[in-house]
């Protein structure tokens, strides 16, 4: 597999990297790590006219702590780095596991956070050769109108697989977004779209250059699990991230799931049930059961509907098992 | 439109012009005629085509020639010492690690930028560092031995 031709620049600054995106409009991919870009390109899914590459921009590149003690984390920090960074595995150990679970080491040294945060939604019938493509008909993301996913649907059904997302996002961290002349910080559970073929708010021209974590999450009682096939390196069937956030004397639960539809999934209520009746043995079993109804899913990606549902259930049982043994080891400790 | 770009590969540079959508891989193959690196699944998945820049193993396929310039990279031809061939490469023909040959390349050089930064890994590390490379016919039993007893030469070497 070859990747087809295109036009490469590397801005110098992040500013001129701004310009070109503004210039290019929908021509420009931007390429970070390019484990997920240049793989979609050899595929022929993606075929862009120009790529600009962000990963040798300083300005990205760095974990730092702002006046207020929140860690910003620049979007081409790579994945080893960042599961490296003392901040992040003494106060985020669960970012920390998040990161380490992705890919194998090599994608680990290559790939970013942005990049991970931005990864392509994929699909059983999208993700395959050309021929393959053509052969069953053009879909949403392909150019045509169907989905073999679900069929019958007006939208593409891709999943999202990216595994740090969950755990960002039980951390209520923001994602911090610039074009030409403009930037605003998005929270993190508002930046994904359910739509397979356009998973994120991100608008033309606008790049992800950072993603805050609150100071507030340092230390929080969390939990994250990834279920995949192969153990070493993988997509996941499902991945969960699960948080307790201390918010005066009650705590914020935030249970979400991820790669079972086209965009990360909260569980409301089932983490209602435990902050209505605390990690009690029945409200885990109640809350587990809860989110087997809670979650809309499809059978895509390595497993069938209803699999992914019985898989999220336990999941959730044994995050909120791993949150209260976690809690009550801190209880112990005082 | 191709770029003129200086690459420093195993110490030594070499200048060559390549298009912007070339891999690594395919510059260090077919333009410097260092074939250790392999092309496999192209894809991020095998390791086949591991080698290690600025320290770091990296995949050769999924990373453009163009963006190599300024950085150091390692294949296999380059990790041989004054005194022949390195520990990892020792221990790999001892311990019986080789037999096609293909992956062996990709998985040394991902032992080798394991052991440069701990020279003391325990099995699960190994494990860990080896799970990108695939091997299809030798299995993981021996490249796992193999790496162990490097990194004993190693340090007993010290």
């Amino acid at each position: 597999m070859r990747l087809p031709q295109f036009e490469y620049l590397r801005p110098d600054s992040l500013k001129e990297c701004l310009l070109m995106l503004e210039e290019s409009n929908t021509d420009a991919r931007v390429m970070s790590g390019g484990t997920g870009l240049l793989v979609n390109m050899k595929h022929g899914v993606i075929y862009p006219k120009r790529v600009v590459s962000i990963k040798s921009l300083s300005e990205l590149s760095s974990i730092t702590k702002d006046s207020e003690g929140n860690v910003q984390i620049g979007a081409c920090v790579t994945l080893s780095n960042l599961s490296k960074h003392p901040l992040i595995s003494q106060k985020f150990p669960v970012l920390h596991n998040a990161v380490r679970s992705v890919g194998s080491m090599h994608i680990r040294n290559m790939a970013t956070l942005g990049g991970n945060i931005c990864l392509e939604t994929r699909c059983w019938y999208y993700n395959q050769s050309r021929q393959w493509r053509q052969a069953k008909g053009l879909c949403h993301r392909t150019g045509g109108s169907v989905c073999h996913a679900i069929s019958g649907s007006k939208r593409c059904h891709a999943i999202n697989s990216s595994d740090t997302v969950v755990v960002l996002m039980a951390l209520d961290a923001l994602v911090y977004v610039m074009k030409k002349d403009q930037e605003r910080s998005i929270p993190i559970r508002e930046f994904f779209k359910d739509n397979g073929a356009h998973n994120t708010v991100l608008e033309e021209g606008e790049i992800v250059a950072s993603i805050v974590i609150p100071k507030t999450a340092e230390f929080t009682p969390a939990k994250y699990i990834k279920i995949q096939h192969r153990q070493g390196i993988d997509f996941a069937i499902a991945s969960i991230g699960a948080a307790l956030k201390r918010n005066g004397k009650a705590g914020e639960m935030t249970i979400v799931v991820n790669s079972i539809a086209s965009a990360p999934v909260m569980l409301k209520k089932t983490s209602q049930i435990i902050m209505e009746s605390g990690f009690k043995e029945d409200a885990i079993l109640k809350a587990a059961k809860e989110a087997r109804s809670e979650i809309g899913t499809l059978t895509n990606l390595f497993s069938s509907a209803g699999y992914k549902r019985q898989i999220v259930e336990v999941l959730v049982r044994r995050v909120l098992y791993g949150i209260k043994d976690e809690m009550d080891l801190r209880r112990d400790k005082a | 439109m191709k770029k003129m770009i200086v690459l420093n590969v195993n110490g030594e540079t070499h200048e060559v012009a390549v298009n912007p959508w070339k891999t690594l891989v395919d510059v260090l193959r077919n333009d410097l005629r260092l074939t250790g690196a392999k092309r496999a699944c192209e894809m991020g998945t095998c390791g086949a085509c591991t080698v290690i820049m600025d320290g770091q193993a990296i995949l050769s396929c999924l990373t453009l020639a163009v963006e190599c310039e300024g950085h150091l990279i390692t294949t296999i031809e380059g990790i041989e010492g004054p005194d022949g061939l390195h520990s990892l490469q020792k221990s790999f023909i001892e311990n019986g690690a080789v037999q096609c040959g293909f992956c062996t390349p990709g998985i040394i050089m991902t032992a080798k930028a394991l052991l440069d930064e701990n020279p003391n890994p325990d099995d699960i590390e190994i494990k860990d560092a080896l799970s990108g490379n695939y091997c299809r016919c030798t299995g993981h039993i021996k490249t796992i031995e193999a790496v162990r007893m490097a990194a004993q030469t190693d340090r007993e070497g010290d």
